[in-house]
């Protein structure tokens, strides 16, 4: 119904090509299902830990896959190397394009592509090495020795100026490699305990966000010394704007009496105005910069969750970031106030020993959170559960989804990377389709 | 076709998206501005009507306009910003009557996400600020300084997410603005917010509204004294302020265009989606609002802007049908409409599908488009050139001359038509009873052959023989005067005016001749070197009666001259070289520019410019308008000159912004022709065809000629069947609930477009795509209609229909359905099978012979992996799809395995609109985003990997949304052209009503004419400082790339509006001579 609609609307120049874009991709992402038509071949013998898809201009193609046997693969998404024909259906089959082990001598924890082109990756492994490769080599051609195991690294796909690594490891400080130098360039300290998850901004290329079994998210302008941002999970983002009258308007009795107002016992204004002035801004300027300001942020003790903070995620507009603990839960943050949106997901439990990759749709609609042995795919705004994805036999580690087709990949611990696809071309649940229809 | 292509409009876009009214030429002139899409036109407002002043390309998608003052201005200034954040403020220059900018910036950030809901551009009224919401939970804000600068911009984080409209209040003392927005529920709400311009930041505003209709998408705000905003809902229209709050009730309708009629605010048009016209107003005591009440005013096109200009006189510009001027009586008519419309400006947007056909089998493509939307819908035959439609019609054989003559001097119409014939002379006149007898002039020469005939000065008529000229009394008819050729020699060429006459005899003998009261006068006789071939004397000059030069082209020396009236001296003498004399000469001005215009004996027209006063000659330019022999006459439409010329290829000479332009006529040989103005036939033509004299009346004098055929209902994909001459066409018709549509496939007669036979399809059956076909061993001609059943509580139409239609009997008979699993999206004849696009599968059907004679559908063979397989085109066994996300693929049929295979793809991430096959290396697509782009097959690549890629060749921002491509043309295609014959091209049709021709150049002159785009580049500046570069990159939601292998060619044929030092200019950088540049751009403005 609604594809047809859509398409017939946007014929008409009735739905903006933009909305029916999003509204296809988003429909598609709200209803994937284990694919019936395309499989990855695992050759990992260990639990997979990390997968990515190069984000390099109109390719997003290959995926990077490794393993806690210290093994990298890379896939070719779209080509499949080949198909068996079952009974009904035919099932494109993806061998690996190659299939490195003994990448590393223990568990591979991320590896990334290189964001400007494919022809480099990088790894992260336990084994306290992080190593950069060529693709069509397939051999290393620099490597970094940490001083702990390093749990997970990061580049900023929007940096122009630097090409920095940034590293999470056991050990209390973030180091940054530059790949330009071969050299660490930067080490900030402030973590009070090891460093589990990290995420460049995708607004600056030179805020770097980290999260810590301290259970600290912290800010960092890597040209500056210190922290600039710490998140308190106790800070929420109401009332940051000042009302312009000291008591709320008087219309409120009025609107009862709308013609339309049916459904007024479920929504409540978004912002009662009186109950915000409560809060205090403690945290939102950074420290003056005559009092060491480095030193300032690494006195504050707030805490983003209860526990480590083993998975961020930035949405792609760089308004908000996600961040999942080892508390189970999963918190919105809103970037530029650095507050809690309070937006409350529905249970979850996530594992608490690892990081995690979390996956966010490009709309910011959806985000996918790991739990356990399942996936469950929440709405980022309600946080209501949309979705619960069961194939694993184990514990998932990491999901990657792939905006170009709305295809969402899982790794886990019982070493399989399954796909989950739209389990229609474009499917319903388009719920302001009015608004768009609206030229 | 090649990969170096060119682009071209030849229709521009005609949809309406924006307009306002205010004062921008001037402190006193009212001005209505309209935006259609890629353009601005600028009208001003007369007692007559809407005066166009100026209608110019923006290199830009407008998303806003809006017309603000700023402090201490006497006249408004217009905002224009683009989809692609590009923004710039234009001022009128009264002095040049062009537009200066006054600003100009990019509003672009790096990061954020476009909104769903359409980009935001608002004024405050207080001219203190500019505000755009372009990102979702963002609010850009533009500051005015003092003096009416902009100032540099921020951002203002905006915690609504889903935004359906921001407006500015009036009468705050700070900028404030209404948001009006959706929440997670889905509940509507309106917030105020102040702007702090000294926080960068909002303050919460003074009020705010809760749980409105869930249908509100529209802000209107009231200016002083009232204030506040209306909100309209789908249910209810909403009045709030600070301290009121007035609710009314409406009939459920969507309402998207408002236009405040007073100043004061008190009453709002309003128009919904079925194009009923309401008036909304703002019952009010003082400056307390007591009440609203809305009354329906009666029907236009469905709006999407309205302006109210004066008077009672309204804009309503259109995105689905015509755009209207209309004006609000005060009393309703017998229908109870207030609505009388008094004016049309035709809109084809959106154009769903088209075909190009050639219905009068000239050679000459035409386009029939499906135009129009909801009950706007309508088919639309454009065709390029100028149609006469036939009023009468005599057989008449062998006609060697036709002239008109009036009864007196002053008599506005015509009476007598003179047919001249080899051995004869007849004249035929109006009778009574309006039709054509032949009478007698006394005093005219019946006998032989007549070579000119005139009406004179004093009511008198001159004929020409071969042997004499006589002057006739046109009231009594009388023999007043003869002149007679020497003995010896006789008459070969003449012509004449109202007072005088010039005529050739054999041996180069020139004898000019002056009609006076009741005499003819030999004034003056000169013998030349050799024959003459034609002459004119059309005056050109301030009197209408006499000229002061006479034109004459010469035999043996193939040449044209000019000689002084009555001297008879030579003035000028040019050369035509080659060795076809010339047939006809003719002195005309256009646009009060004078020519001389020459056609030679092959079909070719010589024009020059002329100096009236020196006989001088300049700006020779040579065009081939046929290959018989041309001969010249003027004839006015609507109290403009045109020429006809008459040849195998009739053609009209207008001239349009001082360039000469070349139109053919819808008739396919024309001997002769002369005006033929009277009461009954009024403006008409008489038109000596092979074997028959007919009179027609011409239609205005237009490059592309558009026929409008109503229907009522949306028609969406067409088809024509050239062996039953019919068209089959999809539609659909709404039903009164929101729901219920009806779809149909109806038959039309391709003459006369009358719809003779229908097949309404099932309920909730869409009709999809229709297909012209025959069958391998069936040659009889078939229609197939791919459908889809669009069930409710169906996600995806999961069922279809291949409908097989024979046309018997003028009707549609069902010959055979196929069932299929899946919306039918496409259907295309493929080696004597049906190959049909089903969801996410290409599958081949064979048309199977039953024992009983009858035939069925049998499934052959299939090929998954698309998304959505929604555009197919094939070309021998290869087939090229273009996938709803997945760009485009191509496939091959392998007959010995009866299999479809992928042989390649392009792994970019296109949002596909259509696709086209432009030779069997290289496709053609058109994408979301309002880009085109070209692939190559790579097929002698070395490696599998490269070979299973479609390699993206060309990349080109075309700002277009393209819903269907088309092999064909619109211009005939002469074999001797220079152009014309080897350049193969695609015709595009896209929502905003634009048709448009992608051409295929050779490399040599892609290459010139890529040197020509990048010098003019620098000479033609685009309008308020948007850079074209910019603009005609390849953009989408991954990367903006320069284009490539694509030129503009609006931009290259914008070289003839050039001034002449413009041209120099670019001629100088170039290279090449002016003419030379001139002539190569106006070759290629023959294609369209």
């Amino acid at each position: 119904m609604w594809t047809w609609k859509a398409l017939k609307q946007r014929e008409d120049g009735l739905l903006r090509p933009s909305a029916f874009r999003r509204g296809v991709v988003s429909s598609r992402a709200s209803s994937l299902q284990l694919s019936n038509a395309k499989e990855f071949i695992s050759l990992h013998r260990g639990a997979i830990n990390s997968l990515e898809i190069d984000s390099t201009e109109g390719e997003g193609r290959y995926l990077l896959s490794a393993a806690s046997d210290g093994t990298v693969a890379v896939f070719d998404t779209h080509r499949p190397t080949s198909s068996s024909t079952s009974s009904c259906a035919s099932i494109a089959q993806h061998h690996p394009l190659f299939h490195l082990p003994r990448a590393h001598k223990f568990a591979i924890s991320r590896a990334l592509w290189y964001p400007v082109d494919t022809g480099l990756f990088i790894t992260a492994s336990f084994d306290h090495y992080v190593k950069l490769w060529d693709t069509n080599s397939t051999q290393v051609v620099l490597d970094y020795k940490l001083p702990a195991k390093v749990y997970g690294i990061a580049m900023s796909s929007i940096a122009t100026s630097h090409s920095l690594i940034a590293t999470a490891t056991a050990d209390v400080q973030v180091r940054l490699c530059d790949l330009a130098s071969g050299a660490f360039a930067h080490t900030l300290s402030g973590h009070r305990d090891g460093v589990m998850s990290l995420e460049w901004s995708s607004s600056t290329e030179f805020v770097l966000i980290t999260g810590g079994c301290d259970g600290a998210i912290r800010f960092w302008d890597i040209r500056r010394p210190g922290t600039f941002l710490l998140l308190d999970q106790s800070l929420s983002q109401l009332g940051t704007r000042p009302p312009l009258l000291p008591t709320p308007t008087p219309s409120n009795n009025e609107s009862t009496s709308l013609p339309a107002s049916s459904k007024s016992s479920s929504s409540t204004p978004i912002l009662p105005a009186q109950k915000r002035r409560s809060h205090k801004k403690i945290q939102l300027k950074p420290p003056t910069q005559s009092s060491h300001p480095g030193m300032a942020s690494s006195q504050n003790r707030a805490t983003a969750h209860y526990g480590a903070v083993n998975g961020l995620r930035a949405t792609a507009d760089g308004f908000y970031l996600l961040s999942s603990g080892s508390d189970s839960r999963l918190r919105l943050w809103d970037i530029e106030s650095g507050r809690n949106t309070l937006v409350n997901y529905e249970a979850m439990s996530i594992q608490t020993s690892k990081p995690i990759q979390l996956a966010v749709t490009p709309d910011s609609s959806l985000v996918f959170v790991p739990c356990l042995a399942s996936l469950k795919a929440y709405d980022l705004w309600s946080g209501t559960t949309i979705n619960t994805y069961r194939g694993h036999y184990e514990s998932v580690n990491c999901c990657f989804f792939n905006a170009q087709y709305q295809e969402l990949y899982t790794g886990s611990n019982d070493r399989q990377i399954l796909v989950w696809s739209p389990s229609i071309p474009a499917a319903t649940q388009i719920v302001y389709l009015y608004i768009l229809g609206i030229p | 076709m090649s990969v170096w292509n060119y682009v071209v409009t030849a229709h521009k876009p005609t949809n309406v998206t924006h307009s306002c009214v205010g004062n921008f030429t001037a402190p006193n002139q009212l001005n209505l501005i309209i935006a259609k899409c890629t353009r601005i036109e600028i009208h001003l407002l007369t007692p007559h009507g809407l005066q166009p002043m100026l209608d110019v390309p923006i290199y830009g998608r407008i998303a806003t306009l809006e017309l603000f003052r700023p402090h201490n201005e006497a006249q408004d200034f217009l905002f224009i910003a683009t989809q692609r954040y590009k923004f710039c403020v234009l001022q009128w220059d009264a002095e040049s009557s062009d537009l200066i900018t006054r600003a100009m910036g990019d509003v672009s950030d790096r990061i954020g996400r476009p909104t769903d809901n359409g980009q935001i551009g608002i004024i405050d009224p207080d001219c203190r600020l500019i505000g755009l919401h372009l990102y979702d939970g963002l609010f850009k804000v533009i500051p005015f300084d003092n003096k009416g600068q902009l100032k540099e911009a921020f951002n203002i984080r905006l915690e609504e997410l889903q935004v359906l409209d921001i407006k500015f209040l009036y009468g705050c003392s700070k900028p404030t603005i209404g948001v009006l927005y959706q929440d997670n529920k889905d509940a509507r709400h309106v917030k105020t917010y102040e702007v702090s311009l000294k926080d960068k930041d909002f303050v919460e505003g003074p009020w705010s509204q809760s749980n409105l209709d869930n249908g509100a998408g529209l802000l209107i705000p009231v200016p002083l004294p009232l204030g506040g905003v209306i909100i309209i809902g789908e249910e209810t229209i909403v009045y709030c302020s600070a301290t009121a709050f007035k609710a009314i009730p409406i009939r459920p309708s969507i309402i998207r265009a408002y236009g405040r009629v007073d100043a004061d605010g008190s009453r709002y048009l309003l128009s919904d989606h079925t194009g009923l016209l309401h008036l909304l107003v703002i019952i009010h005591e003082k400056e307390r609002v007591t009440g609203l009440k809305i009354e329906n005013l009666g029907e236009t096109s469905v709006a999407s802007t309205i302006s109210y200009l004066d008077n009672a006189v309204v804009y309503v510009g259109s995105s689905y049908g015509d755009s209207q001027l209309i004006k609000l009586n005060l009393q309703p008519d017998e229908k109870g409409s207030y609505v009388e419309v008094l004016d049309r400006y035709v809109n084809l947007g959106p154009i769903t599908d088209f075909c190009v056909v050639d219905l009068e089998r000239q050679g000459q493509g035409q386009v029939v488009t499906c135009s129009g939307a909801y009950k706007d819908g309508s088919l639309r035959v454009v065709r390029n050139g100028i149609g006469i439609n036939e009023q009468a019609a005599v057989e008449l054989e062998g006609i060697k001359g036709l002239w008109s003559l009036k009864s007196s001097t002053d008599d506005p119409h015509d009476t007598f038509l003179v047919v001249s014939f080899i051995t004869e002379t007849r004249f035929l006149a109006m009778n009574m009873e309006d039709e054509l007898e032949e009478t007698e002039i006394e005093g005219f020469d019946a006998q032989t052959q007549t070579l000119y005939c005139q009406n004179a000065i004093n009511d008198q008529l001159v004929q020409v023989t071969s042997n004499a000229v006589r002057l006739v009394s046109s009231t009594s008819r009388e023999l007043l005067d003869q002149w007679n050729a020497p003995a010896g020699f006789s008459v070969n060429v003449a012509t004449a005016n109202a007072s005088q006459v010039l005529l050739a005899t054999g041996g180069g003998n020139l004898v000019y001749i002056e009609i006076r009261e009741s005499k003819l006068v030999e004034v003056k006789h000169i013998q030349l070197e050799y024959e003459i071939s034609c002459l004119d004397i059309n005056p050109i000059g301030e009197n209408s009666t006499h000229s002061s030069l006479a034109a004459v082209g010469m035999w043996t020396d193939i040449s044209v001259r000019i000689f002084s009236l009555p001297g008879l001296e030579l003035f000028k003498k040019e050369n035509l070289g080659g060795e076809i004399i010339p047939r006809s000469v003719l002195l005309c001005a256009f646009e009060g520019v004078p020519y001389l215009l020459c056609a030679l004996g092959d079909g070719h027209l010589f024009s020059f410019q002329l100096n009236i006063s020196n006989g001088a000659l300049g700006d020779r330019k040579k065009v081939s308008l046929g290959t018989q022999p041309i001969s010249l006459r003027t004839f006015s439409s609507k109290d403009t000159t045109h020429v006809f010329a008459a040849s195998d290829r009739p053609t009209v000479i207008y001239s349009s912004n001082k360039k000469l332009l070349y139109s053919n006529v819808n008739l396919k040989e024309v001997s002769h022709m002369c005006p033929f103005n009277t009461a009954a036939f009024p403006d008409s033509l008489a038109i000596a065809k092979e074997g028959e004299l007919s009179i027609g009346t011409i239609d205005d004098i237009q490059k592309l000629h558009i026929r409008t055929i109503p229907l009522g209902e949306h028609a969406r994909r067409i088809c024509h069947q050239e062996k039953t001459r019919t068209f089959a066409i999809c539609t659909l018709r709404a039903a009164s609930t929101e729901d219920m549509e009806t779809h149909f496939v109806r038959l039309l007669d391709d003459q006369s477009f009358d719809i003779i036979s229908t097949y309404a399809l099932d309920a909730y059956e869409y009709g999809c795509c229709v297909l012209s076909c025959s069958f391998a061993e069936d040659s009889n001609a078939y229609y197939c209609v791919g459908t889809a059943y669009v069930l409710p509580e169906e996600n995806e139409p999961s069922k279809g229909r291949i409908l097989i239609f024979a046309v018997e009997d003028g009707k549609l008979q069902l010959l055979a359905e196929k069932e299929t699993k899946g919306a039918v999206y496409r259907l295309n004849s493929f080696n004597g099978k049906l190959l049909a696009a089903i969801n996410q599968k290409i599958q081949l059907y064979k048309w199977v012979a039953r024992e009983d004679g009858s035939h069925e559908l049998q499934s052959e063979c299939g090929h998954h992996g698309h998304i959505l397989a929604l555009y197919v085109q094939t070309r021998g066994d290869f087939i090229v799809v273009g996938d709803l996300m997945k760009s485009i693929s191509l496939l091959v049929y392998k007959h010995e395995e009866g299999a479809i295979e992928e042989l390649a793809r392009d792994y970019n991430a296109n949002w596909m609109t259509a696709v086209e096959i432009l030779d069997d290396d290289v496709y053609l697509g058109a994408e979301n985003n309002f880009n085109l782009f070209t692939v190559r097959k790579n097929s002698d690549a070395a490696t599998d990997e490269e070979r299973g890629r479609l390699e993206v060749v060309g990349e080109f921002h075309l700002g277009e949304f393209i819903n269907c491509f088309r092999h064909g043309s619109l211009v005939m295609r002469l074999p001797d052209s220079d152009t014309g014959a080897i350049i193969p091209t695609v015709i595009f049709g896209t929502v905003n009503g634009v048709i448009g021709i992608v051409a295929s150049l050779p490399h040599d002159q892609y290459l010139f004419l890529e040197k020509l785009q990048v010098n003019l580049v620098k000479v033609i500046k685009g309008v308020g400082g948007l850079s074209h570069e910019q603009w005609r990159s390849f953009n989408n939601e991954k990367k903006t790339v320069d284009a490539r292998n694509f030129l503009d060619g609006d931009l290259i044929e914008s070289f003839l509006d050039l001034s002449r030092v413009k041209m120099e200019e670019v001629s100088k950088t170039m290279g090449v001579p002016v003419e030379e540049l001139c002539k190569r751009v106006e070759e290629l403005t023959r294609l369209h």
